[in-house]
């Protein structure tokens, strides 16, 4: 397997050296870490009192970011198994971050289940006693199940890179790094025969993340969904949460791409061409979601159920501001500013994709909250701030804990393996892509 | 001048760190609330209860690990115990039936319980004065009509004389609380009934536990007698195990038959990915032999 020094040097900035920067990044995102660590141990040892979840709400943050996480995670298989699957052209610098961001997001969403569960201590119970009832037992084997392809898949994409750094005589890593390639790359030396099984394989797994990544995250819709709830009782929801996270998937796929191609002047191969592709599929997603948006909430909104108006009520008095945000403006910004061919420039477009990621975590707020703040019974003698949530600095510094191994995980990836993947891009096709 | 200017800032910014602690005012003490109740059970036992909590935040919180002393008597108050308060703030004290008690001229009783409290927590003090009640409770079937039957007596100069126009309450305990059934007033004979429902369920054999008490009563107390008989309807509470639903042990079988198929599916293609590796690993070993014999 051979490559040429120029590509293998982009893309794979810091495997051979550590620059500062990454240090310096590193240790501020450590230092976000340690704190949401502390908000830890503070909860561990004081129990839930600490977070602002209280007998009426008992999701809070955690929910949301467990939520928004996993949709990061399912999108991003989504986009790279489309993608893949599809031969799409333009993928091939993209592909890559795509497939991190589904095994990151993964990695990181269920620990926000850990943090809001009252009694860890019996977390062995779902698998002891599982009924397969209960869709938290579906939740369960779809996230391990989920987890298990992803990895495989994500694997399989590395194979050839990590045959192209191991055969690469002039690469100055640490003798452990060399062994973790060999060993890593199973001997793959890009036979045709070889070549052939890489591709089917990869193929199936493409199709088989993209059945997962849907199945996946309307399972977890469905928790929501089969819980008779005002605002959560819906039949729209498993494919809503569907279209909600390729939304935010896509959105996060344009940042990262903005972030890489900055720090390691990746301007050669992430172009201005990359960013309004995925700026133009963020809109039409940003279309289908607002359609779905509509739909669900017009049919509460007809229907007049008394709990489902009380609590179309509250969205639009106590979340005013939000609602607005997340379902006004962090869908049709992002449209406006991609539909028009003259507002394509990349910074609008990475904007564009911060309003849509930022207003889809806010949405998931109000789906869980304010339905947990509208219940059927009113809890008898309970002081009037235990019915509403506010959350605490627990439960922030552990929101940001998470955002920094997210970032920190990338960081670490980056030491290991191209960022982009070296065997796609030195494909014949290569100039075509680039053009 | 610089340097000056710069120690100047430097001990203004640090100055109210400082000021909190040494101008502080005297910390104010936590004011207690102290409250004593008397209870007597169907056994006829006789129980003080101290409730020692305070207020923060507009919420009443318990003061655990604090020594309460009963006391009896009015004008001249003897001691009956010390208990220390449990973590909801609770002291009890169980008076013993052979202990005799002094009663005023009017056959009531003084009881109070006293905080003597400390460095943080101001003292505080709860009285209440008692008279005892007799209550009793009959329950009668005639013609399948259930009637609970309270009669409440007092002895007063040696005589046993009724209680009039006091409430007694009747209720059932349910799950998590009691259902109330009636709230009866007692008449001149200090005798009161009320007809039972037929449609409460019992346990599987129809037991049902009936209370009627005296709540909170100013001169009584808190009183009452339980009474447990088959007057509910038989239920069985197992959970079905014949057939498969949603809330039953076993699931539907259309259930199991999809997840099955959509696991058995989805690690079929893991297994098939898995298998493309080690056939990867054997085309190289297979390749690297071939090299090796050439």
């Amino acid at each position: 397997m051979e490559a040429d020094r120029k590509l293998i040097s982009d893309l794979t900035p810091e495997i051979e050296k550590t620059s500062i920067k990454w240090y310096v990044t590193f240790f501020i995102l450590f230092a976000i870490f340690s704190v949401g660590v502390y908000g830890l141990y503070q909860q561990i040892s004081k129990g839930h009192i600490v977070t602002g979840m209280r007998d009426n709400v008992v999701w809070g943050f955690y929910i949301v970011n467990f939520i928004f996480f996993m949709g990061l995670s399912y999108s991003g298989a989504l986009i790279s198994g489309v993608l893949h699957l599809f031969h799409t052209g333009w993928r091939k610098p993209i592909i890559r971050m795509a497939e991190l961001i589904t095994i990151i997001s993964l990695i990181i969403g269920p620990f926000f289940i850990f943090f809001c569960i009252g009694r860890l201590d019996r977390l062995h119970f779902l698998f002891l006693y599982p009924r397969i009832q209960s869709p938290i037992t579906w939740d369960v084997i779809a996230i391990i199940t989920d987890l298990a392809g992803c990895f495989l898949y994500l694997y399989l994409s590395f194979i050839e890179d990590f045959a192209i750094l191991r055969d690469y005589p002039d690469l100055k890593v640490a003798p452990w790094k060399k062994k973790l390639y060999k060993t890593l790359s199973l001997g793959f030396t890009g036979t045709e025969q070889q070549h052939k099984i890489l591709s089917n394989a990869r193929m199936v797994m493409a199709a088989m993340v993209i059945a997962i990544a849907i199945i996946v995250y309307s399972v977890l819709a469905w928790i929501f969904g089969v819980t008779l709830q005002p605002g959560w009782h819906s039949t729209i929801f498993g494919p809503y949460f569907v279209i909600a996270a390729v939304f935010s998937g896509t959105g996060l796929l344009i940042i990262l791409m903005w972030i890489f191609r900055k720090i390691y002047h990746l301007e050669e191969y992430i172009t201005q061409r990359h960013f309004v592709n995925v700026g133009v599929l963020l809109t039409v997603i940003a279309a289908f979601y607002g359609y779905f948006t509509f739909s669900d909430y017009l049919t509460k909104w007809y229907g007049s159920i008394k709990m489902d108006s009380i609590l179309i009520d509250k969205l639009f008095t106590d979340y005013y501001s939000l609602f607005i945000f997340a379902n006004y403006i962090g869908i049709l910004l992002p449209c406006i500013i991609i539909a028009f061919p003259k507002f394509r420039t990349i910074p609008n477009i990475t904007i564009a994709a911060i309003i849509a990621v930022t207003a889809l975590w806010v949405n998931r707020y109000i789906i869980v909250i304010p339905t947990l703040e509208t219940p059927f019974l009113p809890i008898q003698d309970t002081r009037p701030d235990w019915i509403t949530y506010s959350p605490t600095w627990v439960e922030w510094s552990l929101t940001f804990a998470g955002v920094s191994v997210f970032a920190m995980l990338f960081m670490l990836v980056s030491k290991i393996a191209p960022i982009i993947s070296i065997s796609e891009m030195q494909e014949k096709d290569k100039n075509e892509i680039l053009k | 001048m610089r340097k000056k200017t710069i120690y100047t800032i430097l001990v203004l910014s640090v100055l109210p760190f400082f000021t909190s602690g040494t101008f502080a005012q005297e910390v104010t003490k936590i004011s207690p609330y102290v409250t004593l109740q008397y209870f007597k059970n169907t056994d006829d036992q006789r129980i003080l209860q101290t409730t020692l909590t305070y207020s923060k935040n507009r919420a009443e919180l318990p003061l655990s690990g604090m020594e309460i002393s009963f006391f009896t008597g009015a004008d001249k108050k003897e001691s009956l115990a010390k208990v220390l308060t449990d973590n909801k703030g609770v002291a009890r004290f169980e008076l013993s039936t052979d202990f005799k008690l002094n009663s005023d001229k009017d056959g009531m009783w003084s009881f109070s319980s006293e905080f003597k409290g400390n460095d943080t927590i101001a003292s505080g003090t709860s009285e209440v004065t008692i008279k005892d009640v007799r209550l009793a409770m009959t329950l009668t079937l005639v013609d399948s009509i259930r009637t609970i039957s309270v009669k409440a007596t007092v002895i007063e100069s040696g005589k046993e004389k009724p209680v009039s126009g006091e409430a007694v309450k009747v209720y059932v305990p349910r799950m998590f609380s009691l259902l109330p059934i009636s709230e009866l007033t007692l008449n001149e004979a200090g005798e009161a009934s009320v007809e039972f429902p037929a449609d409460l369920p019992g346990d599987k054999e129809g037991n049902l536990t009936l209370v009627a008490r005296f709540e909170e009563n100013p001169a009584f107390g808190n009183v009452e007698k339980r009474e447990t008989l088959k007057w509910g309807l038989t239920t069985d509470y197992s959970v079905p195990t014949s057939h498969r639903a949603l809330w039953t042990k076993t699931a539907p079988k259309w259930m199991i038959y999809t997840l099955s198929v959509l696991l058995i599916g989805v690690w079929g293609h893991y297994l098939f990915a898995l298998i493309s590796l080690i056939r990867i690993k054997m085309d190289a070993k297979r390749k690297a032999k071939e090299e090796y014999r050439i």
